[in-house]
C-alpha cells in the first residue's frame, strides 16, 4: 500500500473503494503516525467536501435502524444518489473485541455498487466517536458520495455529537411496549429534526398512529431550534418500503427552507467552529497530559490531594502555571 | 420425595469409598440444566403418570405402536442424493438391493432455494449437497425403475415444496400411479428453517399458507402421504440441547396444527399424517428419554384440540444420528459414534432411522461408507436381538426419572412460547434462535477446554492423520449437464401453455386457491422449479433473514480454563498497540448453504477473544463478500463452507479480492472440507484450512500467527 497522503487523496478522488476504506482505517487508528497521515489526507480532501446531504439516524436498540437504512438507502440509490453509511457499533464485549453485524440487515444495500457501508467499533479507540466519524464523513464526500448517513445507537452520548455534524438528525422509534418516551433521552428529542415511527405495518399500524400522536404532543412542549422548522412526526414501514419516500422529501424540504433562510450555511459554519473548538479542547488535553513536567508533577499532587496536604484548586493552579511558562 | 429405606446406609458406604467426599460431587449437571444423580431408585419414579403405561396406548411413552419392533422393526431409511438425477437413481437402486427399505431424497441447495441450475447465484452449489432437480424430467429420471405406488419416498424439502411435491406427483402420474397410491413424507417444516438452516424462500406468512395448502390437498387426494415432518434434527445440529430440541419441535408442531385448523380443516383430517424428525446425539440415555418424553408431551399438547381419532395425538418419528458429532479426525471412530446414536434412537422407539456414513465430515458418502452405515442398522435389527422386547428400558429408574425431567423442562419452555403468542411469534422475537445459539456457543467452549471429550479431537489425538479410503467428489460437469437439459426442455415445450399455467399460479398466489393444485398444470407443461418458484415469489417476495449474534456466552463457559483464552487476548491487544486497531475478521458464508451455526459460534468466540468481527449476510456471491471485505478493510476473511461449494467459491473470492485491490487480505477456510482438497485450496491462495472439530482457540491461534507474521515481524 502507498504511504504518501497524495496517493491516498488521488485514490479517493478517483472513487476507489479500497483507498477510501484504507483511509478510514487510518482515521480510526490509535497510532499517532496514522492519525498524522490521516490529518494530512483530510486536509487535502477539504476542497472536495461539503456537497453531500448529511443525515444522522439514531434510535433505541430494536427500533429497526439497519432495516430502515436498507430501505431508505436503496431508494436513494435508485434515484441515482451515491450513499455512504457509517455505522457506529456498540456491541463490544469485555474483551475489547466486537461483533459488527449491521450489514446482515442491509443485505441489498451492502452489495449495491452505489453504496459504501462501513461499520466501526465504538470501543477501544481514543478521541471518541466524534473525531473519527466527522473525518470519515469528509472522506466519503470527497469520494463522491452525495448522501452520508451516520447511524448511532440512541443510548449514550454519541448522538448529540453526531447531531452536531449533520444537516438533518432523524430519531427512529417504534410503537408499543408501554411508556413511549422510555429509553430515549429528552436531549435527543431536542436535537431531532424529525421523529419517525418505524414498523408501521400489519397489526402494528394503529399502535404506530397512536405513538405518533403522543410524540407530536411531546414535541409540542419543546421549543423548536429554528423558526423555519418544527420537527414532524412521521410513520413508515421499512419492511414494506412504505413512507420512506416522504421522509426523503421532508429532508429535502428542510434543506430547501434552510438554504432559503440562510440557516444552512450558518449551521454548517457553526458546526465547523464547534468542530474547531472540539479539536482544540481535545488537542489541549492531549498536549497537557503528555507534557513531561505535568507527567512528573501530577502523581505527587494526586497523592497530596488525597492526604489533604493541598487543595484541588491549588494543585490545578500549580499544574496550569507550568504551561504558562 | 421419599428415600429408599437403606439410602443413608448406601450413602455412607459410597462416601467412604470416595474418601469422605460428599456423594453430591458425583452429580452431573447436564447442558439441559438437569442434575443427574449417580444412583436412582424406585422412589425417584414413584407415582409418576409417565411410568408403567402400555405401548400403542396413550400417553404413548412406550411407543406409538402396540407391538413396536417385536412386530416389525423400524424402517431403515437412508437419506441420499447428489450430483445428477441419474447418478442418484443408480445409488438408490444399489441401496434398495442391499436391504434398505425406504427412499429419502436429498436435494441440492439451489433446488431448496427455488433456483434453477442456470441461475448465476448458485453456480457453486449445483449437485453438491444433494441432487439437482430442475423439472419433472429430472424427477422422472430420479425415480426411474422405482415403482412409486410401492416405494415410500421421503423428501427433505421445505423451501421449494410446491414445485418439488408437484414434480413428484406428476412423475408418478406419468408412471401410471394415481395420487391416492403415493406414500411417503415431505419435510415441509418451514418454521425451523427460519430458526436454523435458512433454506426458505418466502416470508413466514405465505410459507405457512403453502403448508396448509399442501395438508389440505393431500388429505383429500393422498391419504397415505405424510404432509409434514416436524424437525428437531436441524436444531440439534445447530447446537440445541435435548430439552430445547424437544420444546421447539413440539411448539412448531402446535403452530402447524393451529394454522391448519385456522384454514378450515378438522384436526382429525390432517393430524394423523403429521410426523416428526429428531436428531440423536452422543448423550446416550438423554436422547432415549427425549423420544419417550416427546411422545408424552405431544399427546398432552394435542388434547387441547379435542381430537376424536387416537392417531391425531400419537407422535411418530424418524430419527437421524448426529452429523455434527462426526469428526474429520480419526474418522473410523465415527462408525462407533453412529452405532451408539443408532442404539439410542432404537431404545427410544423410533419409527425409521438414518445412520450417517463415517466419512460425512470429510465428503459425500461413497458406496463403501454407505454400506457400513446401512449395515449398522441391519446388524442391530438382525443380529443383536434387541427388537424382541418392546421398550426394554421402560421401568428403569434412571430412564423414567430422566424422561420426567425432560417432560417438565420442555413444558416450561413450551409455556414460555405460548406466552409469547405461539412459535411463529416467538421466532419473530428471536427467542428460540438466541437460545439455540447460546447452547451452541457453550457446547463449543466445553469442547475447546476439554470438559466435553471428543476422541481424536481434544483427547487421544493421532499424531499422523492419513485417509486410506475413497472420498466422493461431485464432478464439475453437473452444472453444465443440468443447464443443457434446461435449454433442451425450454426449446421443446409449448411456450404458451407454460406461460398460461404460470400466470394461473401467480393468480392463485395473489387471490387464493390451492397452490399445490395450481402448480400441477405448470409442472405437467414442463415449467422449471425456478419458474414455478418465481411465479409465487412475484406475489410473496423473498425472505431476508436478520443475523443476530450473541457475545459473551463462549468466554463465560471458558472461565474455568482462562489461560489459553488470556494468552490470545493478550496477543490481540498487542496487535492493537502495534497496528492501531484490533485484528479485523470478516466471517462469510457464500453460496446457498444456510448452515449458520459454525460461523456464528466463530464470530461470537472471536469477538470474545479480542477480534473485531464483521458478519456478512447469508447466501453471498464471492463478489459480494469481496466488496464487504474491502469496504470494512478487514485483515482476514474466514469463509465457512459446509456444503461442498468450497472448491469453486473460495478461489472465486480470492480472485474478486484481487480485482478490488485486496490481494493482501488473508483468506482462511473452515467447515466440512475434505483433506484431499487442502492442497487445491492452498494453491488457490488460502492461508489456512480449519476442518470440522478444530477448537476455536487453535484456529484463532493459527489465524493470529498468520497476522503476526505479516504485520508484526
Amino acid at each position: 500500500m502507498f504511504t504518501s497522503a497524495t496517493d491516498y487523496v488521488s485514490g479517493i478522488l478517483a472513487g476507489d473503494r479500497r483507498t477510501l476504506a484504507r483511509t478510514i482505517t487510518l482515521i480510526e487508528s490509535v497510532l499517532p503516525a496514522h492519525q498524522e497521515l490521516a490529518r494530512k489526507i483530510v486536509d487535502q480532501l477539504l476542497p472536495h467536501t461539503g456537497k453531500s446531504v448529511r443525515i444522522g439516524i439514531t434510535g433505541v436498540p430494536g427500533a429497526g435502524k439497519s432495516t430502515y437504512i436498507e430501505s431508505f438507502g436503496t431508494m436513494l440509490t435508485e434515484k441515482g444518489h451515491r450513499v455512504a453509511v457509517l455505522a457506529i457499533d456498540p456491541s463490544s464485549t469485555r474483551s475489547g473485541g466486537s461483533i459488527l453485524g449491521d450489514k446482515t440487515r442491509m443485505e441489498k444495500l451492502a452489495v449495491n455498487d452505489r453504496a459504501f457501508i462501513r461499520p466501526s467499533p465504538s470501543s477501544g479507540t481514543l478521541g471518541g466517536v466524534g473525531r473519527k466519524t466527522r473525518e470519515t464523513m469528509l472522506a466519503c464526500e470527497a469520494a463522491g458520495y452525495d448522501v452520508v448517513i451516520i447511524e448511532t445507537v440512541g443510548v449514550g452520548q454519541s448522538e448529540t455529537t453526531v447531531a452536531s455534524m449533520v444537516d438533518f438528525f432523524l430519531v427512529l422509534m417504534i410503537a408499543g411496549a408501554g411508556d413511549e418516551l422510555q429509553g430515549i433521552k429528552k436531549g435527543v428529542l431536542e436535537v431531532a429534526d424529525a421523529i419517525v415511527i418505524n414498523k408501521a405495518d400489519g397489526d402494528n399500524i394503529n399502535r404506530a398512529k397512536m405513538a405518533r400522536r403522543e410524540y407530536e404532543a411531546a414535541l409540542h412542549m419543546l421549543m423548536p431550534a429554528s423558526a423555519n422548522w418544527s420537527p414532524p412526526v412521521l410513520t413508515c414501514s421499512s419492511l414494506f418500503s412504505e413512507g420512506i419516500e416522504t421522509i426523503w422529501e421532508t429532508i429535502l424540504d428542510h434543506k430547501q427552507r434552510f438554504i432559503k433562510s440562510g440557516e444552512f450555511d450558518v449551521k454548517r459554519r457553526e458546526q465547523a467552529l464547534e468542530w474547531m473548538h472540539f479539536l482544540l479542547e481535545d488537542g489541549l488535553r492531549t498536549w497537557f497530559y503528555t507534557n513531561p513536567e505535568v507527567a512528573q508533577l501530577l502523581p505527587g499532587l494526586k497523592k497530596d490531594i488525597a492526604q489533604l496536604k493541598i487543595s484541588p484548586t491549588a494543585a490545578a493552579d500549580r499544574l496550569l502555571a507550568l504551561l504558562k511558562r | 420425595m421419599s428415600q429408599h429405606p437403606d439410602y443413608t446406609k448406601w450413602q455412607a458406604l459410597a462416601e467412604k469409598q470416595m474418601k469422605g467426599k460428599s456423594i453430591d460431587t458425583l452429580n452431573w449437571n447436564t447442558p439441559e440444566g438437569i442434575t443427574v444423580k449417580p444412583l436412582y431408585t424406585a422412589e425417584d419414579v414413584a407415582g409418576l403418570d409417565s411410568v408403567n403405561t402400555l405401548p400403542g396406548m396413550a400417553p404413548y411413552v412406550r411407543g406409538p405402536m402396540a407391538t413396536m419392533y417385536a412386530g416389525r422393526p423400524w424402517t431403515i431409511r437412508q437419506y441420499a442424493g447428489f450430483s445428477t438425477a441419474k447418478e442418484s437413481n443408480a445409488f438408490y437402486h444399489k441401496a434398495l438391493a442391499a436391504g434398505q427399505k425406504g427412499l429419502s431424497v436429498a436435494f441440492d441447495l439451489a433446488t431448496h432455494r427455488g433456483y434453477d441450475s442456470d441461475h448465476p447465484r448458485v453456480a457453486g452449489d449445483i449437485g453438491k449437497a444433494g441432487v439437482a432437480i430442475d423439472s419433472v424430467e429430472d424427477m422422472k429420471i430420479l425415480f426411474d425403475g422405482i415403482p412409486l405406488d410401492k416405494m415410500s419416498v421421503s423428501m427433505t424439502m421445505n423451501g421449494a415444496v410446491i414445485p418439488i411435491l408437484a414434480g413428484y406427483i406428476v412423475a408418478a402420474e406419468e408412471q401410471g400411479v394415481s395420487h391416492d397410491q403415493l406414500s411417503g413424507t415431505i419435510q415441509n417444516d418451514i418454521l425451523k428453517e427460519y430458526l436454523t438452516r435458512n433454506t426458505y424462500i418466502y416470508p413466514p406468512t405465505p410459507s405457512m399458507r403453502i403448508i396448509s395448502d399442501i395438508m389440505s390437498f393431500c388429505s383429500k387426494n393422498m391419504p397415505k402421504y405424510n404432509t409434514i415432518s416436524i424437525s428437531g434434527y436441524h436444531m440439534m445440529e445447530a447446537g440445541a440441547n435435548s430439552v430445547l430440541q424437544t420444546a421447539f419441535t413440539l411448539a412448531d408442531g402446535v403452530e402447524y396444527v393451529k394454522a391448519a385448523i385456522k384454514s378450515g380443516m378438522d384436526v382429525d383430517e390432517f393430524a394423523p399424517r403429521l410426523s416428526f424428525f429428531f436428531g440423536i446425539g452422543m448423550n446416550f440415555f438423554m436422547d432415549i428419554a427425549m423420544l419417550r418424553a416427546a411422545r408424552f408431551l405431544w399427546h398432552r399438547l394435542m388434547s387441547q384440540f379435542n381430537p376424536k381419532n387416537v392417531k391425531s395425538s400419537m407422535l411418530r418419528t424418524h430419527c437421524q444420528t448426529s452429523g455434527w458429532s462426526l469428526t474429520e479426525q480419526d474418522p473410523y471412530n465415527n462408525v462407533i459414534r453412529t452405532t451408539l446414536e443408532a442404539m439410542s434412537a432404537v431404545l427410544g422407539g423410533t419409527q425409521s432411522l438414518h445412520t450417517n456414513s463415517f466419512d460425512e465430515a470429510i465428503g459425500l458418502p461413497t458406496d463403501f461408507s454407505a454400506r457400513i452405515a446401512r449395515n449398522t442398522q441391519i446388524i442391530i435389527q438382525e443380529e443383536s436381538q434387541v427388537c424382541n422386547v418392546i421398550d426394554p428400558l421402560g421401568g428403569s429408574y434412571y430412564i423414567e426419572a430422566l424422561t420426567k425431567e425432560i417432560i417438565d423442562e420442555a413444558q416450561k419452555i413450551i409455556d414460555e412460547i405460548e406466552s409469547l403468542g405461539g412459535m411463529a411469534k416467538a421466532i419473530e422475537s428471536g427467542m428460540p434462535k438466541m437460545r439455540i445459539e447460546e447452547s451452541a456457543a457453550r457446547k463449543q467452549a466445553r469442547i475447546d477446554q476439554g470438559s466435553d471429550v471428543i476422541v481424536g479431537v481434544n483427547k487421544y489425538k493421532l499424531a499422523d492423520e492419513t485417509i486410506d479410503f475413497e472420498v466422493r467428489e461431485v464432478p464439475a460437469t453437473v452444472r453444465d449437464e443440468q443447464i443443457a437439459r434446461i435449454e433442451q426442455i425450454k426449446a421443446s415445450r409449448d411456450k404458451d401453455l407454460v406461460a398460461k399455467a404460470l400466470a394461473d399460479l401467480t393468480e392463485a398466489a395473489k387471490n387464493g386457491g390451492n397452490l399445490l393444485e395450481a402448480a400441477l398444470p405448470a409442472v405437467r407443461a414442463r415449467a422449471t422449479v425456478g419458474e414455478i418458484s418465481d411465479a409465487m415469489e412475484s406475489v410473496f417476495g423473498r425472505f431476508v433473514a436478520t443475523t443476530r449474534c450473541i457475545s459473551g456466552a463462549y468466554s463465560s463457559e471458558c472461565e474455568a480454563k482462562p489461560d489459553v483464552i488470556n494468552a490470545i487476548k493478550q496477543r490481540t491487544t498487542k496487535f492493537l498497540e502495534s497496528q492501531g486497531r484490533r485484528p479485523r475478521l470478516l466471517v462469510t458464508k457464500m453460496g446457498q448453504d444456510g448452515h449458520d451455526r459454525g460461523f456464528k459460534v466463530v464470530a461470537s468466540a472471536y469477538a470474545d477473544l479480542g477480534f473485531d468481527v464483521d458478519i456478512s449476510p447469508m447466501f453471498q456471491t464471492p463478489a459480494e463478500a469481496a466488496k464487504m471485505a474491502i469496504e470494512n478493510d478487514v485483515h482476514v476473511v474466514g469463509a465457512s463452507s459446509l456444503a461442498a461449494g468450497h472448491k469453486s467459491l473460495i478461489p472465486a473470492l480470492i480472485e474478486e479480492l484481487k480485482k478490488l485491490g485486496g490481494q493482501e487480505i488473508i483468506v482462511v477456510a473452515g467447515g466440512v472440507i475434505p483433506p484431499v482438497d487442502y492442497d487445491f485450496l492452498f494453491e488457490a491462495g488460502v492461508a489456512a484450512v480449519f476442518g470440522p472439530g478444530t477448537p476455536i482457540p487453535d484456529s484463532a491461534d493459527r489465524t493470529l500467527s498468520l497476522l503476526e507474521k505479516k504485520y508484526l515481524s
